[in-house]
């Protein structure tokens, strides 16, 4: 999977996710539950960045394929 | 020859060369004048609060195109003669001692320039003096490390901002602060902490410096 | 360090550790709280009707153990004359406020306290400014020293701390602060990294260096961003210059330019030996900042500025067990990933060393 793919992928998951919490007033929504909302976030954002870091190992191992393939 | 004599010479080669090549030194003059002039025309009317900020942002970047060029005049040919000369760490003590002295001299001449249009601000000159000679001491040991450490690089003038900046945020921080104090819009009990605190700064990062000069020289 | 990187305990110690904290910080419950007093506020000689908003309360099913005060300090205590459940986590209860208060201030603040054998006992701090018409201390002392707050109940099982502001957000100590701190550990190791470097010139040292760095990066670059998220619903912006925020910037910055200075030098020797340096210097010029900043604004964070340290009320002994394995668990996640990166760059160099030619 190339990495616009991704990128893309990612983009589209935020998009929905902010929709969906855009539907009943963003901000009411994030506080609503106890705020229960903004630990979730925070626990998605962390996730997008651990998957972020995995879309940058896949690059470089990707270039490392091709130059082994490109010696043998 | 030892250290310390090594030092001065080099004090005073640095400080021929800078005569022998004025256009250098005239041109961050030229800087300095030109900002402070236009600073004056576009506001007329400086407060005290825009007077700290504005001479500490005129000698940061003075600072910046002041010491760029201190181990990038040479060529790395004639620095590696220098080396097997001199002790490496009179080098750096010098372009130090020399880059302070300089910064402290532009900084005169910018807190004069600025006097001399806008009226003198400053209510405590004796603690204004020290921050600006502290604060050219810092800036001088930072930038002058950083330069030893982008002039090994391509496209020197660049990474010296870039490197540069982040590491000079604590310095700057507290010499805007102890200004502030000099200035008298802000009243601190905790004044001496805060000069404690710039001098501080200035021995780590000069010990560090030092101790890492070694590793940086040799090519 | 190399060896343990074909061993996988730590690695899976790392990921159960870091399982036991999401379990433990998502479904341990808040402690009962009060989220709402009203009125807020009422005069001396007059009878009051507060209504009491609580959060995870059982008002209704505690109905005959139900208590409530109003205090100033552990001796000048108000009970309420009639308590009314209105609901879970809705209940009214009524005060006669005396002629005086044992204050001699005219505007004086009050802590409302609940308690019940299923709750336990609950504090609302400022919950109620009483003005008094006319100031006699010694008056209004007696009075006020009349009614005892005794035997309250212990709450059973195991629960987070209630902040009003927080809420919910209190776990995210768990997943905010505790990268916070696994970034900085993580930037040390670079460091000492660099140092080795220095020390022993072997090449992998500065892949370690680089490695660990970059995961620095990733962990800072997320604190900021949760940070940003938490502070958007409690401090009500996403930014507002804050000393950690400031700080956590400014390594990111210096990091940045680690890695433009690092792509600056063709040669591989150089280029370790300069970043090295720089990292040592970098990291040694940040530093100061944690000592600087402090003194220059009050800080939101706790711990500064007024604000409730985190070693004293906010990290209570349950959030500490959940809190320090949080903190050890993203650094073995951290280090696992770093040891990644390590490995390719070791392949990436063993191939460049076959294929001089090659980019």
């Amino acid at each position: 999977m190339k990495v616009q793919n991704w990128i893309l992928t990612a983009l589209i998951f935020f998009f929905t996710l902010s929709s969906a919490t855009a539907q009943s007033n963003s901000g009411d929504f994030m506080r609503s539950m106890g705020k229960m909302y903004v630990v979730v976030a925070v626990i998605v954002a962390v996730f997008m960045g651990i998957v972020l870091f995995l879309v940058f190992l896949d690059r470089r191992l990707t270039k490392i394929e091709n130059q082994i393939k490109d010696h043998g | 020859m030892n250290m310390f004599r090594q030092t001065l010479r080099l004090l005073w080669r640095d400080w021929v060369l800078e005569w022998r090549s004025s256009y250098a030194l005239s041109g961050i003059i030229l800087y300095v004048i030109a900002t402070v002039v236009l600073v004056y025309s576009a506001l007329l009317n400086i407060g005290p609060q825009l007077w700290n900020a504005i001479f500490w942002v005129i000698l940061l970047f003075a600072a910046v195109s002041a010491i760029v060029k201190s181990f990038v005049q040479e060529s790395q040919h004639r620095q590696l003669y220098y080396y097997s000369l001199v002790d490496p760490l009179a080098l750096l003590a010098a372009k130090m001692i020399y880059n302070t002295l300089l910064l402290f001299g532009l900084s005169l001449l910018i807190w004069g320039m600025l006097a001399l249009l806008t009226g003198n601000p400053v209510k405590e000159t004796g603690l204004f003096v020290l921050a600006v000679f502290l604060g050219s001491m810092g800036l001088a040991i930072a930038f002058t490390f950083v330069s030893a450490i982008s002039a090994k690089a391509q496209n020197s003038a660049t990474l010296l901002a870039v490197l540069g900046f982040p590491i000079i945020v604590p310095i700057l921080l507290t010499l805007v602060k102890i200004g502030a104090n000099a200035l008298g819009f802000i009243q601190d009990t905790s004044i001496t902490g805060d000069l404690l605190i710039l001098m501080a700064i200035n021995l780590t990062l000069l010990s560090v410096a030092i101790l890492l000069y070694p590793f940086l020289w040799r090519d | 360090m190399d060896r343990l990187i074909k061993k996988n305990w730590w690695k899976a110690l790392g990921v159960l550790i870091l399982l036991y904290v999401f379990v433990m910080g998502m479904l341990v419950p808040l402690k009962p709280g009060i989220t709402q007093v009203t009125p807020s506020a009422t005069r001396t000689n007059s009878q009051i009707v507060l209504d009491v908003q609580g959060y995870n309360t059982h008002f209704d099913e505690a109905k005959d153990t139900m208590r409530i005060w109003i205090k100033m300090d552990d001796e000048y205590i108000l009970a309420a004359t009639r308590i009314t459940v209105k609901g879970p986590t809705q209940v009214e209860a009524a005060f006669e406020i005396p002629a005086y208060l044992p204050s001699d201030r005219r505007v004086q603040d009050f802590a409302l306290v609940i308690d019940n054998h299923i709750d336990g006992a609950a504090v609302r701090p400022n919950a109620l400014l009483v003005t008094q018409d006319s100031i006699d201390l010694a008056m209004g002392q007696t009075v006020w020293r009349s009614d005892r707050m005794e035997n309250l109940h212990q709450l059973k099982g195991i629960t987070f701390p209630f902040r009003n502001i927080l809420g919910e957000t209190i776990r995210n100590t768990y997943f905010h602060v505790s990268l916070w701190l696994a970034m900085m550990i993580i930037f040390t190791a670079a460091m000492v990294y660099s140092i080795k470097y220095l020390r022993k010139q072997e090449r992998r040292f500065d892949h370690w260096a680089a490695a660990l760095t970059t995961v620095g990066l990733l962990l800072g670059g997320l604190g900021l961003l949760t940070g940003a998220i938490w502070a958007e619903y409690t401090w009500g912006k996403f930014w507002s210059w804050d000393i950690k925020q400031f700080t956590t910037l400014i390594a990111l910055l210096i990091y940045f330019a680690y890695f433009v200075l690092r792509r600056s030098f063709p040669d591989e020797a150089q280029q370790a030996r300069i970043s090295a340096v720089y990292n040592i210097f970098a990291f040694v010029a940040l530093i100061p900042l944690i000592y600087v900043l402090p003194r220059l604004t009050d800080s939101l964070h706790p711990g500064n500025g007024g604000n409730p340290a985190f070693g004293s009320e906010d990290l209570d002994s349950t959030m500490r067990m959940v809190f320090y394995p949080a903190v050890i668990g993203w650094t073995l996640l951290s280090c696992w990933i770093a040891s990644l990166l390590y490995r390719t760059a070791v392949i990436e160099e063993h191939l460049w060393d076959e294929e001089p030619t090659h980019d």
